[in-house]
């Protein structure tokens, strides 16, 4: 039981201080985070398969995209 | 042939990867999307009716499998479909073979009028086709949200590949506003998955309808879930709140683009609303809210259409008014009123497909689409005018034309249904249209020319006359022989609704 | 009351959905929305696997030997995994589509702003 909720706080400060950064960069990183928090969330609900797809989709590739699209623009917010 | 009813899902989908595969060739794109979309119809017209279980996974109760438990015999276990199905009937058929017949005349007047084809254009017609047709057909819920997802991915693509002037800011914006729609909805079939444990819409219906419309609690969540639905629906059909981000979506294509934009909305919205006419008819609110929310989009897309002097957005946003007729026949909430609202939809799909491709060739000859910088085209081209004219007519609902026909049955609905206050809402929607259109064809034929107005074509083709042809003369008939349509769509309707 | 598992991932999932419908309504850059976007996809996934948790079950994957019935009796439910494999790969998809827009759009305006990129000029009809 401890381990959901050390897990869940985990995602959730994680998604809340996504959305604090100035540094888009750290929020690519952040965002990738709290993805694999959800992942193992997965794992612990009886669904393996599916914490394989989102610890690859959304800790990896998500993040990928996001630090793509922030070279190819601007990497601090306000700008 | 049941075979041949995935084949309508299946054939678009292989056509477009094949185009996009050829994309370089340009003769090889054309006479290949040429094939494919007079294919297209007649496999809808071949299939006969029926229901294709995919992997031949039947419900238990049709196979012949003895000696099973009484625990399963004697639940709702045993007529459940473990299977995505699809399901064929007349209504269906009516509305895939429009759609095909749609995009058959937007693809052929983009072939004609294009010097150079693009191959990612035409694999988005295509994708589009099969995934709306894929929704109509779908018995399943999951399966429709998927090819929602891919409906609304095409529509944003084909605003990509035009080349209209901040078509990018339109597709990034229907992009965001999708990316909250699509959750909303899948949030509310899961919830329809949770209490009920499928999510093929036959047996969602029959387990809301005998089990959970009893209990208050089931039937909040029931509520809920009809609530979020509802919201992902009105995103994918444009309704309000969305009316204007999906009249922009029109605007910014091309005309080819917006006839076929406008053709996949519309059977979107048919789509979702069929399916949740039956899952959720007991429901009190449900009549009310389809009604209030047609009502508002019929008011706003017409006051909207006034205001406009582009008229791509005007079509656009008369469009958008004339979607809320549909819901308003489901709205009334009588099998004879949801068969006016249907057959209005097909005849909004034909209609506003003829006045997007006849005033396309305004775009083609001027380059413009402001009513302010136009004048006097009526000398360029006589009979798309005329055609253009009886088209608008059809919309506003003059007769002999179909849009009167299903626009009375509306109204004639909304009188027996016991709602008077509907019906001159309904009359009175129907004159602003008409004065509205009367407007624009004066700004854009008969005023006379402005000195400044450059051509930049000095001719129609004639392939898109032709096409705007055919689109009226359907018109024409919907208008004079309305059982062709209406007959199919009362008796599909029968086994529908329960 | 019991605090079961399945209870506080479903508050997980909702505090998720929240926190999305937050940063794509309120926040302003461009980024950020998409990221609040992704997790509402994502608060929806694990609304849609906690409803096949079972408490003290195993996961649902057949190994040989094992007895058919028991196992029908313990095993999470499969079928809404199925589709949460589909919906983060639609999900993934949007996004590169919307980063590709907005990669796009930076060129255009210089700026990340959701403000300056989509205001409505063009909603009003008339630009002149």
């Amino acid at each position: 039981m401890i381990e959901v909720i050390l897990v869940i706080i985990v995602t959730l400060i994680a998604s809340i201080l996504t959305l604090l950064q100035e540094d888009l960069l750290k929020v690519a990183i952040l965002s990738g985070i709290s993805a694999v928090g959800i992942a193992v969330l997965f794992q612990i609900l009886l669904a393996p398969d599916v914490a394989l797809t989102q610890a690859i989709v959304g800790g990896a590739i998500t993040p990928v995209f996001i630090a793509l699209a922030i070279k190819k623009t601007q990497r601090m917010e306000g700008e | 042939m049941n075979y041949l009813i995935p084949l309508m899902v299946i054939f678009p989908i292989f056509a477009a990867l094949l185009i996009n595969l050829f994309g370089k060739h340009n003769k090889t794109i054309k006479i290949l999307s040429f094939i494919v979309a007079i294919i297209l119809p007649l496999i809808t017209l071949f299939a006969s009716y029926g229901l294709h279980f995919f992997g031949g996974h039947k419900p238990l109760i049709d196979t012949n499998i003895t000696g099973l438990p009484t625990y399963i015999t004697s639940t709702n276990l045993y007529s459940m479909h473990p299977a995505i199905t699809y399901s064929f009937t007349p209504l269906t058929k009516v509305f895939i073979f429009i759609m095909c017949i749609i995009v058959f005349l937007s693809v052929f007047s983009y072939l004609t009028s294009e010097k150079k084809a693009s191959g990612s254009f035409l694999f988005l017609v295509f994708m589009g086709t099969a995934a709306v047709s894929a929704m109509i057909l779908s018995d399943d819920l999951f399966n429709m949200y998927v090819f929602f997802e891919i409906a609304a991915l095409v529509q944003t693509g084909i605003v990509i590949a035009s080349k209209a002037e901040d078509n990018y800011e339109t597709a990034l914006k229907y992009m965001i506003l999708g990316s909250i729609g699509g959750p909303m909805l899948l949030l509310g079939i899961t919830i329809l998955l949770a209490i009920t444990g499928s999510v093929n819409i036959t047996d969602i219906a029959i387990i809301i309808s005998t089990v959970l419309i009893k209990s208050p609690i089931s039937k909040a969540v029931v509520l809920f879930s009809f609530a979020l639905i509802l919201f992902g629906w009105l995103y994918a059909s444009g309704f309000p709140p969305f009316h204007v981000i999906k009249s922009s979506l029109y605007s910014k294509s091309e005309s080819y683009g917006s006839s076929i934009l406008q053709a996949m909305s519309l059977l979107t919205l048919v789509a979702f609303l069929i399916a949740m006419a039956r899952m959720f008819y007991l429901i009190n609110i449900f009549n009310g809210a389809i009604l209030i929310v047609s009502i508002i989009a019929m008011i706003l897309g017409v006051s909207m259409a006034v205001m406009q002097t582009d008229f791509r957005r005007m079509i656009a946003y008369l469009s958008v008014g004339e979607l809320g007729f549909v819901g308003l026949g489901f709205g009334l909430g009588t099998k004879f009123s949801m068969t006016a609202g249907l057959f209005q939809g097909i005849n909004e799909m034909i209609v506003t497909a003829l006045l997007f491709l006849g005033l396309g060739s305004v775009v083609y000859l001027t380059n413009t689409s402001n009513i302010r910088k136009l004048g006097g085209l009526i000398s360029k081209s006589e009979s798309m005018a005329i055609m253009v004219l009886l088209g608008g007519f059809a919309m506003a609902g003059v007769p002999p034309f179909n849009g009167f026909r299903s626009k009375f049955m509306i109204i004639h609905a909304a009188l027996l249904a016991g709602y008077p206050e509907v019906a001159v809402i309904a009359i009175l929607i129907s004159i602003a249209t008409f004065f509205v259109f009367v407007k624009a064809l004066h700004g854009i034929y008969l005023k006379p020319q402005p000195n400044d107005l450059e051509f930049v074509h000095d001719s129609i083709p004639k392939s898109v006359i032709f096409s705007v042809a055919v689109l009226t003369i359907m018109c024409l008939i919907l208008g004079l022989y309305p059982e062709i349509v209406t007959v199919p769509i009362s008796q599909a309707l029968g086994g529908l609704i329960i | 009351m019991m605090i079961s598992t399945q209870l506080l991932c479903l508050f997980a999932a909702g505090a998720l959905i929240i926190i999305g419908l937050f940063a794509a309504i309120f926040i302003d850059n461009i980024i950020k929305k998409v990221v609040g976007l992704s997790f509402i996809e994502e608060g929806v996934n694990l609304f849609i696997i906690c409803l096949t948790y079972k408490e003290g079950g195993i996961v649902p994957i057949l190994a040989p030997g094992m007895n058919v019935n028991w196992f029908a009796q313990n095993a999470a439910y499969p079928l809404p995994q199925a589709l949460v494999l589909t919906s983060i790969v639609i999900g993934a998809s949007t996004l590169a589509v919307i980063l590709a827009l907005t990669m796009f759009l930076y060129k255009k305006y210089g700026s990340l702003s959701a403000h300056e990129i989509l205001n409505n000029k063009y909603d009003m009809g008339d630009e002149e």
